[in-house]
């Protein structure tokens, strides 16, 4: 880097100092606990390779690299070359600004990162990588001059190892996301280190919720554990980390011995390595929906309702988020971030509604009519004082109950110390920022409370207790906690991934709202067609997507299969058939890190012509055949029989349905 | 290594997608390309993974939509890659985008074609480099340099050694007459004009300075004109209006390689689905390939049960009807349609593909006449049948066995995908064969 440049990344740094300290403040009036975020400056061209990188500045050699640095590049001439958050999950995180980026959209990309860091220290599922401390960029790069030695090696062939690396990739998701990342060596080569007793209390000291602990580390994983001992079948219960199935007993086929041979050192630790990869980047996919949306709520609640952009750059700002919001489709952003809103929402509603329900002579059945919900929501406007603030208001906030400031620095102001103009947030307390930024009486939601349905008003009311406290409606409101809502908020944020959060927040409601429909193909019309506008379908297809990385379960369901050291995997099928083409594309690869035929147990779906042709004449969806299939690869060639629906009964899970298509679709 | 190794290293995987193509035909989703753009999801770069089917998996969209409607395209989905996000592993689809040209060169190399366009209609004033000139035409495309070699090539023949003539003048008894005739044996260019001229200008005691020419001879220089010039210089170079000359473009007369194609295809009741895609996959890639091969190509669309009407591409591989099917239908739309484009000025080829499925004598009494009417490069029959030939269904046979070997008629067969590239060979080859 020549010394104009470095000057000039410093100079751009030190203007952005004192916005990033009071980014990190305002994160944590707003209740944020972040790691501590390491914000580095580049030029364009930096930040284009840190893209392709996927956000780290070494990675091992890849083609894969150079193909999202193309990409990069071409999509940069045409959106402007405006590139924006990059954050890594890391204590401390390490975020990347790009010089040539406005100062709003340098704050933008601040307070976005702000709330993503809060999210990589609080989101339990990530710490189940190396519990919360990844050390992700030292952990990239040692694997990144690992692997270019292993290239340069004169004993190794680079496109050996560039193919090895391909083969593991295609596996990168068939790891078993929901528990925690162990290395292999401590799980095969030394099965005594890891004794169940002692992982108990490991896990103890990882302070995860209840809800995870008890979905993630169940007492029969527990025992598993305990009795894993070396049998003849293997492994006893169908394993989903592939990858680790394959680095254990996995070999590699010599072409010119024609027969499996043991793996070189080396293809082992790559597999450890691409494993130990697809480990620490899963938590991210699995909480994308919710990670995006949870940086996008509060960059907006920042930059917008704190003014954390300036007045001029506002605009700037506000062009910025209707682009990144509003891209066609489905987007991770806008559903995250509606979907975090409609937490708030409804918290505070049900809060709300709690202390209404606790007047006297108002019930669940005549609230709607007995409350007037204009008078709720004046009560529920904060004070003016609180509302704005200023150099001249700041006597009137001193009158403010003691719970809503910050006294500290209230006196500091009245002292001319604190710039309230600029950064108003400053004397309040966590309460006073909830009230100030209480989300009923905002525009977009003040008619929300009154919009609550008569089910959810039983479902609250019904076994309440105490329903005689308040005389008045205004007694009741003053009692509210304006908390609720991002106490609420923190607790999601801490258990859930995106199956979990879309699972139980998203509501008829919302999809009605959103204008959210699900759709499928028609075989009849030889199209997709729109089926159902429904949120159960909607929240189906939407988990669809997101369980287990959208893509379907596989599993080793035997290691030793006829008994002629075949692997054998199961496809558990949840009624919505395998990619079967692309399946045998990377059965072929499966095949290279086992070394012995691969075999792959799954159910297809079947229409026949004729059965397509009958149901387009009678305007209907034909309804296909499943058939249980067994795909084997011997290295050279495929075989596929049919197999009767006893081998694949096991497979198939009856409880589910992702079938949305209505019975009188197409009349 | 670094990114830029994986740079390159991208660009030389990229470049062993050749065997994709293949694929790509036979079993690749067509409809995510246009008619300028063909889009190739790249094998090795497309790492395989355990997914879903993707039209079983359905999707959820958003916007105003009542039940039923089509959706088109499945929108993107979340967790398809958004650009620039952390940790982020990567494009799951990615497409390789060639122009038809790439395509077509492509398919050269894959299934060893050698197509040579042909290049007939011409287009006129195509303007070539300024190498033409003309006597009049615009100040600025003046050719001024000649026009100074020209002026200084009539001052080099005209200019004389003025001295010396004034000289010979004074000999002693010669004059103006002598000094011309003298002047003329040396093929001077001087006039009688302008030795009288000079003589008068001598005054009368000099006229007889020298005794003899030899005398002058012995004491005055000569200078040839040459020698004058460089060094004295040119004064003037005397420009003539008959000198003046005006580049102006060569007019190049361009042939243009054009091309029209007419798809026709059976819609009639017994062309189901898999016919239906089976078709699609032979006649997209050849209308890519043609579109690439070619400087212009037009597309006809011609759709037929008992009737032939003609459609608009978007339409076309998706129309069904009922009805019968009489082939001969399309063919004489297609003459028809084809008398705009005659053949002395377009390449043409007529494509056409169904079931076989004919009405009776229909093939041998009107198809196969027409067929032999219808100038055209290539007339080509594609066959559809995934079960197998059905009884009735003698139409290619038919084609085959009057037109066998002939080089500007193909059949190919398909009865599955897999049969798609060696159908697209076999049609693109025959024609290559004509002008060996």
């Amino acid at each position: 880097m020549s010394n104009p440049d470095r000057i000039e990344k410093q100079r751009i740094a030190d203007d952005l100092q004192e916005h990033v300290a009071e980014a990190r403040n305002l994160a944590e009036k707003f209740g944020l606990s972040p790691y501590e975020v390491n914000y580095w400056v580049v030029d364009y061209d930096e930040m284009n390779e840190l893209i392709a990188y996927g956000g780290f500045q070494h990675r091992y050699p890849h083609w894969r690299w150079g193909m999202q640095y193309d990409r990069q590049q071409k999509q940069g001439q045409y959106s402007g070359g405006k590139a924006f958050e990059i954050v890594n999950n890391d204590d401390p995180a390490h975020a990347f600004l790009q010089e040539s980026n406005t100062l709003a959209d340098q704050k933008a990309v601040i307070t976005h990162v702000e709330a993503h860091s809060d999210f990589f220290a609080n989101n339990d599922w990530f710490q189940l990588f190396a519990e919360g401390t990844p050390n992700a960029a030292a952990m990239l790069e040692r694997h990144a001059r690992a692997i270019s030695e292993y290239m340069q090696d004169p004993e190794i062939e680079r496109a050996a190892v560039e193919k090895w690396i391909d083969n593991v990739l295609t596996l990168e998701d068939n790891i078993d996301q929901h528990r925690p990342y162990q290395a292999i060596s401590s799980v095969v080569d030394d099965p005594e280190e890891l004794d169940p007793d002692d992982l108990a209390d490991r896990l103890g000291d990882l302070e995860l919720s209840e809800e995870v602990r008890e979905e993630v580390f169940d007492e029969e994983w527990l025992d598993a554990l305990e009795g894993d001992e070396p049998s003849a079948t293997f492994p006893e219960e169908p394993q989903k980390d592939v990858i680790a199935f394959l680095r254990t007993h996995g070999k590699q086929y010599d072409d010119e011995a024609e027969k499996a041979v043991e793996m070189e050192p080396w293809q082992r630790d790559l597999l450890d390595m691409m494993r130990e990869e697809a480990y620490y980047f899963a938590p991210q996919k699995m909480t994308k929906i919710m990670n995006e949306g949870w940086a996008s709520i509060w960059e907006s609640r920042m930059m917008t309702d704190e003014g954390f952009a300036g007045d001029d750059e506002f605009l700037n700002y506000a062009d910025h988020m209707a682009a990144v919001l509003g891209s066609p489709g489905l987007n991770p952003y806008s559903l995250g971030k509606e979907l975090w809103q409609y937490v708030e929402n409804t918290t505070n509603r049900r809060e709300v509604l709690d202390k209404l329900l606790r007047v006297e002579g108002i019930t669940w059945r005549n609230l709607k009519d007995s409350v007037d919900f204009a008078q709720v929501r004046d009560l529920l406007q904060p004070p003016p004082a609180l509302d704005s603030i200023d150099a001249d208001s700041l006597e009137a906030l001193a009158e403010l109950p003691d719970e809503y400031l910050d006294n500290e620095a209230l006196d500091r102001a009245l002292a001319g110390e604190v710039d309230v103009a600029t950064y108003p947030w400053k004397v309040l307390s966590y309460e006073g920022m909830c009230r100030r930024h209480y989300s009923l009486v905002r525009r977009p939601h003040r008619g929300f409370v009154g919009r609550v349905s008569q089910s959810e008003l039983e479902r609250i009311g019904r076994y309440l207790f105490d329903d005689q406290v308040y005389d008045t409606v205004e007694a009741a409101i003053d009692d509210v906690d304006y908390a609720a809502g991002w106490d609420r908020m923190r607790e999601v944020r801490r258990s859930h991934n995106d199956v979990t959060f879309v699972d139980e927040f998203l509501s008829q409601e919302f999809i009605d709202e959103n204008e959210y429909f699900t759709y499928e193909y028609s075989q009849a019309t030889g199209q997709y067609r729109v089926a159902s506008q429904d949120a159960d379908d909607v929240k189906k297809k939407l988990l669809l997507q997101f369980t287990n990385f959208g893509k379907p379960t596989i599993a080793v369901y035997d290691g030793n299969y006829n008994n002629r050291n075949e692997l054998l995997l199961g496809h558990e099928y949840n009624g919505v058939m395998l990619d079967v083409r692309q399946a045998k594309q990377t059965l072929e690869r499966v095949f290279e890190l086992w070394g012995r035929p691969v075999n792959l147990l799954t159910v297809v779906k079947e229409v026949s012509d004729h059965d397509r042709e009958v149901a387009r004449r009678r305007n209907r969806e034909p309804e296909p055949a499943e058939q249980g299939r067994l795909i084997r690869y011997d290295g050279e060639k495929f075989e596929e029989q049919d197999v009767p629906w006893e081998d694949v009964e096991h497979l198939a899970a009856d409880d589910v349905d992702y079938d949305t298509k209505p019975e009188d679709w197409l009349a | 290594m670094g990114l830029k190794d994986d740079l390159d290293r991208f660009r030389e995987v990229g470049e062993q997608r050749r065997e994709d193509l293949k694929e790509f035909i036979q079993y690749g989703e067509l409809g995510r390309s246009g008619a300028d753009e063909v889009k190739i999801p790249i094998k090795i770069v497309d790492l395989p993974s355990f997914e879903y089917d993707q039209r079983d998996q359905g999707g959820v969209g958003q916007g105003d939509a009542d039940v039923g409607d089509p959706v088109g395209q499945p929108q993107p989905q979340p967790g398809e890659g958004e650009d620039g996000d952390p940790g982020e592993e990567g494009g799951e689809h990615e497409y390789y985008e060639m122009d038809p040209e790439e395509f077509a060169e492509e398919l050269d190399e894959e299934l060893g074609l050698d197509l040579e366009p042909k290049g007939k209609r011409v287009i006129e004033e195509k303007e070539g480099p300024f190498t033409d000139v003309t006597r009049s035409g615009p100040d600025s495309t003046l050719d001024f340099e000649r026009m100074f070699k020209e002026g200084l090539k009539r001052k080099l023949s005209m200019d004389f050694d003025e001295e010396f003539l004034r000289e010979v003048l004074k000999i002693d008894g010669w004059g103006p007459r002598k000094a011309f005739e003298w002047a003329r044996g040396e093929s001077l260019p001087v006039s009688m004009a302008w030795l009288d001229d000079a003589y008068d200008e001598i005054p009368r005691d000099e006229r007889t300075k020298w005794e003899s020419f030899e005398a002058v001879e012995e004491n005055v220089d000569r200078e040839t004109v040459t020698e004058k010039i460089r060094c004295e210089g040119i004064k003037h170079v005397p420009f003539r209006r008959e000198d003046e000359r005006y580049r102006h473009p060569e007019i190049i007369e361009e042939k243009e390689k054009n091309v029209v194609v007419v798809n026709i295809r059976d819609v009639s009741g017994s062309m189901r689905e898999k016919k239906r895609e089976l078709v699609e996959r032979v006649f997209t890639p050849l209308d890519w390939y043609l579109t690439g091969k070619y400087d212009n190509a037009v597309f006809i669309y011609i759709a037929h049960d008992a009737d032939a009407w003609e459609v608009e591409r978007q339409e076309f591989f998706g129309i069904r009807s009922g009805g019968g099917t009489k082939i001969s239908s399309a063919y004489e739309l297609a003459a028809e349609l084809l008398e705009s484009y005659p053949f002395s000025e377009w390449n043409r080829y007529v494509f056409a593909a169904g079931d076989s499925e004919n009405s009776s004598n229909d093939t041998e009494e009107r198809v196969i006449p027409m067929m032999e009417q219808i100038p055209a490069n290539l007339h080509a029959y594609v066959e559809t049948q995934p079960t197998g030939t059905a009884i009735n269904a003698t139409h290619a046979e038919e084609v085959e066995s009057h037109f066998g070997g002939s080089d500007d008629v193909a059949v190919a067969y398909v009865t599955g995908p897999e049969d798609v590239t060696d159908a697209i060979y076999t049609i693109l080859s025959t024609e290559g064969d004509s002008d060996e």
